[in-house]
């Protein structure tokens, strides 16, 4: 039966071609002819499916097979046989013939013959072999001959008819390509060997639908019963197969997930689609029918490789306790369906036993936030402890039976609980379909969990693993426009370029090197990967803890790049999709709570200015000159801005910031005031590279270069304005420029308890009882109603005690003295101020005891100025305090001006001594007047203010005498002199040194005033000890006092001398 | 597995692939259906008429008997059944990622 003649025939006959033609008939005929020819129907298979393909090309050479139709026409016998056979290989479903003709053929044959006849027609072959020289032909024949010869005794007589036969199949062969040949001989061989079944490879693009083939409808159907209908099909066209109507369809197909809610039928004609599923349920063919275009149709069958799990590879659990954990396959069924992975266990060790609580089982969505949540433990904790490697140990605490070690050679296989512990990683199977495969992305902790989990910490990290696993998540692979990639996959392998563009997964490179240099290239992006070349300073953007890192590189392995973090001088390997090339723009973000240029307090003692942030440390510059690299959290606080903080530079002068200075000496450093911290400045200087343009001095080490709006111009002993600096005088909210506010008189307001009048408002005309005052207002119990209310000071109308007149507030509290020296009562209070006053009235001395040192004080001074006992000491006396005024005191005219220490002014004042001696009587009567004068001068204010008092005080007295009125004023001040004074004594002789008291004090805010005043007045003391006094009093004072003083008091001359305050003022 | 046909495990048991049995012997061998079958396919094709149909044609089945066929099947045979199929003169096609086969 084997004999390869009946295998040639085979071919050569188209018999079996019915066997696959579907049609009913020609198959029982085929069946029946097979029988008779002794062959097996897998033989006939395997014969169809070579005819099938032959004719195929065969269609192509038309003449030749009618070449072939010619030669069989020759032999009579074979003529009606092979034509048919023809027809039939030229047109494969043109069925009709064939059967017709088969039964013929079929019968004509006679079995034995056949095999007679092989016999014969191989010597034939070889015979034409030869002449063919045609290898292939040659060895088919040869492979058969042996076969014939063992055919050859069965006996048979030769016929003509299957020379003929044998010519056509040579002919055939011969227009059959060779690799059809191959398959041929190939299939000849096979069947000799087993019985083959299968269609032989053909490719797939020789099997493109054509216009012949059945079209494919798609049919709506209810999502997720696609599986049914087909088998609901399936099943009918069973039942219907023998019966009158078989299904007109001839395949129907779902394709699951990817189409889902369609069915799609094969037929010929839309209308059989609705009666073959006419009745089928959950499809819908009288809905919309989509005839699916033939190019489409491949796309339709196409089948995408599904991920196939290697070992080695990571998957992250989908549900369960390690949801979301990441996990390392160890193994893959190979069915497919499960695989065994190692995970870092979660075990509690029993601790939580009775805390059977639900596991963690929300799916984790494929996202890897929750995964480190988890990890972290931050997700209930209780119940699903951290991820910890297994330690049998801690196992054997709680179940002492447990654990049982596994396997005698390898001591890390435990089994515990039911689960399986090597190395200490649970190794258990899961279903594959319980994982999630895609876009794993593993981060490098969780990748290093795992390779850690050898004993001797060695590094067994499959890295290639790795690499795969992440190269199949493209998720965040992210490219941008300019950044240099490598293509590493496909045709263009290698080449380098830059991004021009990225367009979904398709990125435009202009290649930069090579062959294609300057030409523009699309590549898919899962060839590409980012290139870098070392020393290129990247930044880490993402999918590792060193997200934001920014290093220089060092080395780079295929898709390994190490580099070397500027932070933290360490190497760290990331991937180098997960690099950028870093801009100098340095670390955005970052800190945030501190910027450059700040000033922060590194400790009670130490302050410093952020030259640089970086993402997790500052670079400070403190107060002394040193850098130093911080964490945020060694910053206590953050120093504001001070925009009115004031030092003095060498000079004395006014600084601030934003002014340009520069250091004397030194390394001369110049700069732009950022900051004043008490005696440092840190400034800014854009042409220094070093500490960001940084650099810290000391304020006594600067000159100013140029201030902010020209402040400093001001007349070449510019200094700073100590006024304002005055916290004393500050503290009135006084301001250079505006009048000075009354007199601030201390203690207890000497409106408390007055019966006052109410001269404005609603409550106007009533009478009241002051209970309680402030600065402004005073709260009025009224007569009338017993009822409180507040009212301004300023609308009061005060009782004077002693003419019973009515005044207002201030003359009330601040010039009584004017009323008189019956007033004089109230400036016993008053303390220090009192003095002027004192004088007039009776008593008035006594009020000078209580006004203690200064009572000499000025009593000496006047003394001294007029005596001139003085005379010797009026100079200096004067001049200390006054500096030169001792001529140009004389000069002066003005009491006014005593409050200046300025030199001119103070010249002018120490006339007011003169003045003074005279004026003394102003005492008596002046006060006010003169007093104002000096010590209110709106300008004066600030700085006269202060002078005054001391010029009070001291020799001052006699504007003491005028100043009266001040008292208020000079009260303010007053206590404060005294201290000067305390220390005078001492250095009696000071005084004299006029310029240096000044100069000692300056630090003090108000120091020049002061102690030139303290000194006069300790100098003068004795010397008013000794006579002046008194003189004073009794002689001048009186009468210029009434005169002068008192008229430029509060008006004209206040305002007079105010400009002078003004020039004064600054000179100092 | 080599032709993609899906049945039950119980008649491959019973009965062997039909197209294939001549080389896998399924039949009564429950380690060779268990070797060869795949329980993971994705897509049903139903063939009314594999000798006219494209759909068998392109899925390299048109000598295959009619019934039930995945269009993808998850698995992958065993080396020595592979080769088998060789010897066989059989061509083997992966079904999807790997291997052709025929169960359900």
């Amino acid at each position: 039966m084997s004999s390869a003649d009946l295998l040639n025939q085979d071919f050569g006959s188209e018999s079996e071609d019915d066997n696959f033609n579907p049609a009913p008939a020609g198959d029982s005929d085929n069946d029946a002819a097979g029988d008779s020819d002794d062959e097996t129907n897998v033989t006939t298979k395997s014969n169809n499916a070579q005819q099938r393909r032959r004719s195929s090309g065969q269609r192509n050479n038309g003449e030749e097979d009618e070449d072939t139709k010619d030669n069989g026409a020759e032999d009579a016998d074979g003529v009606g046989d092979e034509d048919e056979d023809e027809d039939e290989e030229e047109e494969d479903e043109d069925e009709e013939e064939a059967i017709s003709g088969r039964p013929r053929k079929r019968v004509r044959r006679d079995p034995r013959n056949q095999f007679l006849d092989v016999e014969a027609e191989v010597d034939e072959e070889d015979e034409g072999d030869e002449e063919d020289e045609e290898g292939e032909a040659a060895g088919f024949i040869a492979e058969t001959h042996p076969d014939d010869l063992v055919d050859l005794p069965e006996g048979a007589t030769t016929d003509d008819r299957r020379h003929r036969e044998l010519d056509r199949q040579r002919e055939r062969a011969q227009q059959i390509d060779a690799e059809q040949q191959a398959q041929l001989l190939r299939e000849k061989y096979g069947r000799r060997t087993a019985n083959t079944a299968d269609p032989v490879t053909v490719p797939k693009r020789l099997l493109l639908p054509s216009v012949d083939d059945p079209s494919i409808w798609g049919v709506k159907c209810k999502p997720g019963k696609e599986r049914e209908i087909v088998f609901a099909i399936t099943k009918r066209i069973e039942e219907r197969a023998g019966t009158k109507n078989p299904m007109p369809i001839i395949s129907a197909l779902e394709r699951g997930r990817t189409m889902l809610g369609y069915v799609y039928i094969e037929a010929r004609k839309q209308a059989d689609i609705h009666s073959a599923l006419d009745g089928i349920m959950n499809v819908y063919p009288r809905s919309q029918v989509i005839l699916i275009p033939i190019k489409e149709m491949p796309e339709l069958l196409r089948v995408t490789k599904s991920e196939q799990l290697q070992p080695g590879g990571y998957v992250r659990i989908r549900r369960g306790k390690y949801a979301g954990d990441l996990a390392q396959i160890d193994d893959v069924e190979t069915n497919g369906l499960e695989a065994s992975l190692r995970v870092v266990p979660r075990l509690d060790y029993g601790q939580n036993e009775d805390v059977n609580a639900p596991m963690v089982d929300g799916g984790i969505k494929g996202d890897a936030k929750r995964k480190r949540q988890g990890a972290m433990g931050l997700t209930n904790a209780a119940v699903r402890p951290p991820p910890r490697l297994f330690s049998d140990v801690e196992a054997k605490k709680k179940h002492m039976k447990f654990p049982q070690q596994m396997s005698t050679f390898d001591k890390k296989h435990w089994q515990y609980l039911g689960e399986n512990y090597i190395n200490g990683f649970l190794v258990k199977d899961f279903k594959i379909q319980h994982l999630i495969t895609e876009n794993v992305n593993p981060s490098l902790e969780e990748v290093t969990r795992f390779s850690a989990g050898a004993e001797n910490g060695a590094e067994n990290l499959d890295l290639t693993a790795l690499a795969a696993t992440l190269k199949k998540s493209t998720a965040n692979e992210n490219y941008l426009p300019g950044d240099t990639v490598e293509v590493y996959e496909g045709e263009q392998q290698g080449v380098t370029g830059k991004a021009i563009s990225v367009r979904g997964d398709i990125v435009t490179i202009g290649v930069t090197e090579g062959e294609l240099r300057g030409q523009n290239i699309e590549v898919p992006i899962k060839g590409l990967r980012k290139r870098f070349k070392e020393g290129d300073h990247v930044k880490v953007i993402g999918g590792s803890r060193y997200r934001d890192e920014v290093g220089m590189v060092v080395s780079i392995k295929a898709d390994q790049v190490t580099l070397l973090s500027d932070l933290s001088m360490q190497e760290i390997t990331v991937f180098s999709k997960d690099l950028r090339e870093a801009s100098d723009s340095g670390v955005a973000g970052g800190l945030g709570r501190y910027d450059i240029h700040d000033l922060v307090q590194l400790d009670p003692a130490t302050v410093g200015c952020v030259t640089k942030v970086d993402r997790e440390s500052l670079r400070v510059l403190d107060q002394n000159g040193s850098v130093r690299s911080i964490m945020p959290s060694q910053i206590s606080n953050k120093i504001e801005k001070r925009r009115n903080a004031v030092a003095t530079d060498r000079n004395g002068s006014e600084i601030r910031t934003d002014d340009t200075v520069r250091e004397i000496g030194g390394e001369q450093k110049q700069g732009v005031i950022l900051h004043i911290y008490r005696s440092f400045l840190f400034l800014h200087n854009r042409e220094q590279t070093d500490n960001s343009g940084i650099s810290v001095v000391r304020a006594t080490n600067v000159a100013t270069v140029a201030a902010k709006g020209g402040r400093v111009a001001q007349g070449s002993s510019s200094g700073p304005d100590l006024n304002k600096m005055n916290p004393a005088l500050m503290r009135n909210g006084a301001n250079g420029n505006t009048p000075m506010a009354p007199p601030k008189s201390f203690g207890r307001d000497r409106a408390l308890g007055q019966t006052v009048t109410i001269r404005k408002g609603p409550y106007k005309g009533l009478l009241g009882i002051v209970k309680d005052t402030t600065d402004s207002e005073a709260r009025v119990e009224l007569h009338t109603k017993s009822k409180t209310i507040t009212v301004p000071k300023d609308t009061l109308g005060f009782k004077d005690p002693m003419t019973g007149q009515n005044i207002d507030y201030t003359r009330f509290s601040g010039s009584r003295g004017r009323g008189d020296g019956g007033r004089g009562g109230f400036s016993g209070n008053m303390g220090g101020a009192t003095p002027g006053r004192v004088p007039d009235r009776p008593g008035g001395r006594t009020p000078l005891p209580m006004a203690g040192g200064r009572t000499p004080a000025w009593g000496a001074g006047a003394a001294s100025a007029r005596t001139s006992t003085w005379s010797a000491n009026v100079s200096t006396a004067r001049t200390p305090m006054w500096r030169q005024d001792a001529s140009s005191a004389n000069a002066n005219g003005g009491g006014r001006t005593p409050a200046y220490m300025a030199s001119n002014d103070g010249s002018r004042t120490v006339n007011p001594y003169a003045d003074g001696s005279r004026t003394v009587n102003p005492y008596g009567g002046a006060p006010s007047g003169g007093a104002r004068t000096p010590a209110w001068n709106p300008t004066a204010t600030s700085s006269s203010y202060s002078h005054d008092p001391f010029v009070s005080s001291s020799s001052t007295t006699n504007t003491g005498g005028r100043t009266p009125a001040d008292e208020p004023s000079y009260r303010t001040p007053a206590p404060s002199y005294p201290t000067p004074n305390a220390t005078g004594p001492a250095s009696n002789n000071r005084p004299y040194d006029a310029p240096t008291p000044g100069k000692d004090f300056t630090t003090a805010p108000t120091p020049a005033a002061q102690p030139s005043n303290g000194y006069p007045n300790v100098g003068n003391t004795p010397a008013a000890m000794g006579g002046a006094p008194t003189p004073k009093f009794s002689g001048d004072a009186p009468t210029p006092f009434g005169g002068q003083p008192e008229t430029p008091g509060w008006g004209a001359v206040g305002e007079d001398t105010s400009p002078r305050y003004e020039e004064g003022t600054p000179s100092p | 597995m080599v032709c993609s046909i899906v049945q039950t495990h119980n008649r491959f048991l019973r009965e062997g692939c039909p197209n294939c049995e001549g080389f896998l012997n399924l039949a009564n061998s429950t380690e060779a259906v268990q070797e060869c079958t795949s329980q993971v396919f994705e897509g049903l094709v139903t063939l009314a008429d594999p000798s006219t149909s494209w759909v068998a044609r392109w899925q390299r089945l048109e000598g295959c008997v009619g019934g039930v066929y995945a269009v993808k099947v998850v698995g992958t045979l065993p080396e020595e059944v592979r080769q088998a199929i060789e010897d066989a003169g059989a061509k083997y096609t992966p079904r999807d990622g790997t291997a052709d086969d025929d169960e359900g």
